[in-house]
């Protein structure tokens, strides 16, 4: 497909760089040269140079023939504007990131009228994302999947959890009782292990399991994370994602106290969040942040501007004994380096938004095939899980598990069927109609017959 | 420096020329000039060196920087031209490794400067290999293994960038690979039109080949000692002239053409600068040699001919223009400065560097008694960095450094005059072929030593990769480790 990307930063690139991997036709348009000739040299994209909302610059950028033109430039107006310039162009998508909280209380109108397919707003979507993880501090990471049916869940797995060094599949028959989940993936040392029978969870690894929620819920009571409560938040920095993420978790009876240095941003959170415990100071003060009662928090969020703030008033604040810390990051880089610090909850704004883009665009590409309906991007894209629903005419329909070719460091790991959520043996089937959940190694599967053959 | 993919890289390329010898092999059977072991015997040996390079070379990592991009293009043409020099000196045409190696070189550099005295004769199929060469050469090898193996690494952009002539890179769709195809695509529909246009004209197909691979390339190997002249076959002439100015023109230009935006490709300046330039100098030409061939068409026909054959940078004759008029060869000469159009397979400056050095001249003379005007200087319809500007005029002084540097080290065996020696060097590294004196059109390069042959050879190498790549290879940095 050719995919126009308006604004060359660090989601433009991102996403530009996994659409490549995809094999699809990039063209990437930015007004600042120097930008695109670091672009140039590091991606095979073909790089225009001028104003994204100016329609000659659209024009040799090729939108007649584009499929999806994705606006992410730092102004919300010229992504709209790019949007619907390139639509009456001839662009048969338009995504655009609209991050501002005045235009997301009127988006339907504008998505509406700008003929907008897709608003992707980063700090709303990081916040629910946070929202769901002080929900079940135990996680360091949750995703849903067939409506809500299915929750997978990472944690890291420790020396006293009952689960570890046994392998998989004697877990069910040892440990009497414990409720049976998917151990999808595990994570250990950087590389991502797809668990067969054989496979032995070790102390430090970060493990992800799937099966509906109040099975998930009785495995992590079973192994006794589940005791803890999050009920008083300390958040550093009141940026947008802090307000979001406010007004997420606090009808849900969580007291939140949010840190800003500046004090009109402070002034004018007090004025929007009157609930919430305003303090306008340096969350980097460590006196300070002892003084506001740190020790004492259920939870931390770090969401200052600075992932180096973050990560080190996120190390101090576990030091103190915050039993949850979550921590902003954008560099791909530190997360090797934090993993090893014990920082177990790291969310990456860039990330989410690019997955969220990814997984639209990969639900559209040409070609009848069975399509993604959903995708996510696990333990930094090294692994995804995607979701599909099985079609009548498909040649997998009926055949027992086992008989068929499955791909691969690839597993077919859940199977949502009217409603009732199943973990696949290989005696059970795929059923026209079923929601299919599979974990892969590899990036770049957008149809579920590439990934199972008969 | 990750020498495993430069090795590898390497690799692909000599099987690539491996493969661009088996057209040379089928002529050779063809016209049964027995010399087919000798382009056999090279084939094996590219595929005995390459094969393994390819395989047994794994590179931990697959990532292509501008270090070993640059790397890579040099050695891969000094390699091709080694290799491409064993069918000459199997067959017994160059005995001397040196002499062919430097007919290989100016084959792929496009110069089409020889060392041949006798034509008579020759085998066919070698010969047809001498002009293979040039169409090898004219577009580039990288660029050719980027079709076939595109994902020799994710980072391409570094090796087109050191092969592809031109101040910026200028991709005409998203992906490399695709660009590359376009180009070939573009680039062998044309030369096969020019093929059918010349059997037309009533040239043999063999002749009719040669000619055609000679100047889509803007080579000028002919297989004639008196080049396109001794055919003497004025509609040749013609169709000639007519196809080295088209393969001067960037090759993009078609392709837009193609795609129905050739109001946008009729608007390219660069295109226009060069219209100018070619059409006015074709008229002083003309003018200047009128007295000596009293026929005003006789005169245009030659002199248009020689301007294109300059201009393209190919080095085809149909007349020793040697002998003419000291301004028709003064702007002859400063025509081989010029080259072709940025994207072309021609070679020189390139029309759009002299076209902003002009305007860069203009602007900083405006500047002395006009200090505080502020002047954007416009090229293609877009403002111009300054930073680019400032690269360019660097450019022009490496090139002319270079060429310089060249003519005294061929000056100090002693056996030519001044012209001779200034011209052989401007013609090698401008690609273009022929100079004036001993090595004009008529004449050869055969009498320069060994050492003046190297020295020559190098010069055409720098000319083809515009300079930088070749000169990486001397410098310390690119053999430190990382």
């Amino acid at each position: 497909m050719r995919i126009l990307i308006v604004g060359d930063g660090k989601v433009g690139h991102a996403v530009a760089e996994e659409l490549i991997r995809e094999e699809h036709d990039v063209v990437m348009i930015d007004n600042d040269e120097s930008v695109l000739q670091r672009t140039e040299d590091t991606l095979d994209v073909l790089c225009v140079h001028g104003s994204g909302a100016d329609a000659r610059t659209l024009m040799s950028a090729g939108v007649s023939r584009a499929d999806i033109i994705i606006a992410a430039t730092h102004s919300d107006e010229t992504n709209m504007l790019c949007c619907l310039i390139a639509k009456k162009l001839g662009a048969h998508y338009a995504i655009a990131r609209i991050r501002d909280p005045e235009y997301n209380e009127s988006l339907n109108i504008l998505q509406r009228e700008l003929d907008i397919d897709m608003a992707v707003n980063p700090e709303r979507a990081t916040a629910l994302e946070i929202g769901r993880l002080l929900r079940f501090p135990f996680a360091t990471g949750i995703e849903s999947f067939a409506r809500g049916r299915v929750e997978m869940v990472e944690f890291r797995a420790h020396e006293e959890d009952a689960i570890v060094n046994i392998p998989v599949k004697d877990i069910n028959r040892k440990l009497h009782g414990i409720p049976q989940v998917l151990y999808a993936a595990v994570e250990r040392d950087g590389e991502v292990y797809i668990p067969n029978g054989d496979f032995v969870i070790k102390a430090g690894d970060k493990v992800h399991v799937a099966a509906d929620m109040v099975t998930v819920t009785a495995f992590f009571r079973y192994l006794g994370k589940n005791k803890m409560r999050v009920r008083d938040v300390l958040i550093l920095g009141g940026s947008r994602i802090s307000y979001y993420l406010a007004k997420n978790i606090m009808p849900m009876g969580i007291h939140v106290s949010i840190m800003e240095i500046n004090e009109k941003k402070a002034e004018m959170l007090s004025e929007l969040l009157p609930e919430a415990n305003i303090i306008c100071g340096d969350g980097t003060d460590q006196d300070l942040l002892e003084q506001e009662g740190l020790s004492n928090m259920d939870a931390f969020v770090a969401l200052s501007n600075r992932d180096e703030e973050n990560l080190m008033t996120g190390l101090f604040a576990s030091r103190q004994g915050v039993p949850k810390v979550v921590v902003k990051n954008n560099h791909v880089s530190y997360l090797g380096l934090i993993n090893d610090l014990g920082l177990d909850s790291i969310i990456s704004p860039k990330s989410i938004t690019c997955s969220t883009i990814l997984r639209y665009v990969r639900a559209r590409v040409s070609g009848g095939g069975t399509k993604v309906e959903k995708l996510y991007r696990l333990m930094n894209g090294k692994a995804e899980a995607l979701e599909f629903v099985a079609r009548l005419n498909d040649p997998y329909i009926g055949v027992p598990i086992r008989d068929l070719n499955i791909r691969p460091h690839t597993l077919v790991a859940v199977i949502v069927r009217r409603g009732k959520v199943f973990v696949p043996f290989g005696n059970d089937h795929i059923e026209a109609g079923d929601n299919v959940v599979i974990i892969a190694c590899e990036a770049g599967i957008s149809d579920l017959n590439e990934v199972i053959r008969v | 420096m990750n020498y495993k993919l430069v090795i590898r890289s390497l690799g692909v390329i000599l099987l690539i020329e491996a493969a661009a010898m088996a057209p040379s092999l089928l002529v050779s059977l063809l016209t049964g000039d027995g010399q087919w072991a000798a382009l056999v015997w090279s084939m094996a040996l590219l595929c005995a060196t390459g094969f393994p390079a390819w395989r047994l070379s794994r590179p931990e990592e697959n990532n292509l920087r501008a270090r070993e991009g640059f790397l890579t293009v040099a050695l891969a043409w000094i390699l091709m031209s080694f290799f491409g020099a064993l069918p000459f000196v199997f067959s017994g045409m160059i005995p001397s490794l040196t002499d062919a190696f430097f007919e290989t070189v100016s084959g792929f550099t496009t110069t089409g400067a020889t060392v041949l005295t006798v034509f008579e004769g020759q085998p066919k199929g070698i010969m047809f290999w001498r002009s293979f060469t040039h169409w090898v050469g004219g577009m580039g090898v990288l660029v050719l293994s980027l079709i076939f193996l595109p994902k020799i690494s994710g980072r391409t952009s570094h090796l087109v960038r050191a092969e592809s002539p031109g101040p910026t890179l200028s991709k005409i769709v998203p992906k490399m690979s695709d660009t590359a195809k376009i180009l070939y695509l573009v680039y062998t529909v044309l030369t096969l039109l020019q093929f059918v246009c010349l059997l037309l004209t009533g040239l043999s197909p063999y002749d009719a080949a040669i000619h055609a691979l000679g100047t889509a390339g803007t080579g000028g190997f002919s297989n004639y000692g008196g080049s396109v002249g001794e055919m003497n076959n004025p509609a040749a002439e013609a169709v000639i002239t007519v196809f080295m100015l088209v393969f001067s023109v960037n090759l993009a230009l078609y392709f837009r053409i193609i795609r129905g935006e050739w109001r946008e490709a009729i608007r390219s300046e660069e295109l226009r600068w060069f219209l100018c330039i070619v059409a006015a100098v074709m008229l002083l030409v003309t003018l200047s040699i009128w007295p000596e061939y009293g026929n005003f068409f006789t005169a245009l026909r030659h002199g248009s001919f020689q301007v294109a054959s300059i201009v393209s940078t190919s080095g085809f004759a149909t007349a020793d223009f040697n002998l003419w008029t000291p301004v028709a060869k003064i702007l002859l000469l400063l025509l081989m400065f010029c080259g072709a159009c940025v994207g072309s397979t021609g070679g020189g400056l390139k029309i759009s560097r002299v076209a902003m050095l002009v305007k860069y001249a203009r602007r900083e003379v405006r500047h002395v008694f006009q200090p505080r005007k502020v002047q954007v200087i416009r090229f293609e319809g877009k403002g111009v960095d300054d930073a680019l500007l400032s690269q360019t005029a660097i450019y022009f002084f490496v090139y002319m450094a270079i060429t310089l540097l060249g003519a005294l080290l061929v000056s100090l065996e002693g056996s030519f005059d001044l012209e001779t020696n200034l011209t052989a060097a401007i013609t090698c590294a401008n690609n273009v072929g022929p100079g004036f004196g001993a090595v004009g059109p008529m004449g050869n390069f055969s009498g320069y030593s060994m050492f003046s042959k190297l020295v020559l050879s190098m010069l055409m190498l720098a000319g083809r990769l515009e300079f930088y790549p070749i000169l990486v290879l001397f410098s310390p940095v690119i053999w430190r480790k990382n």
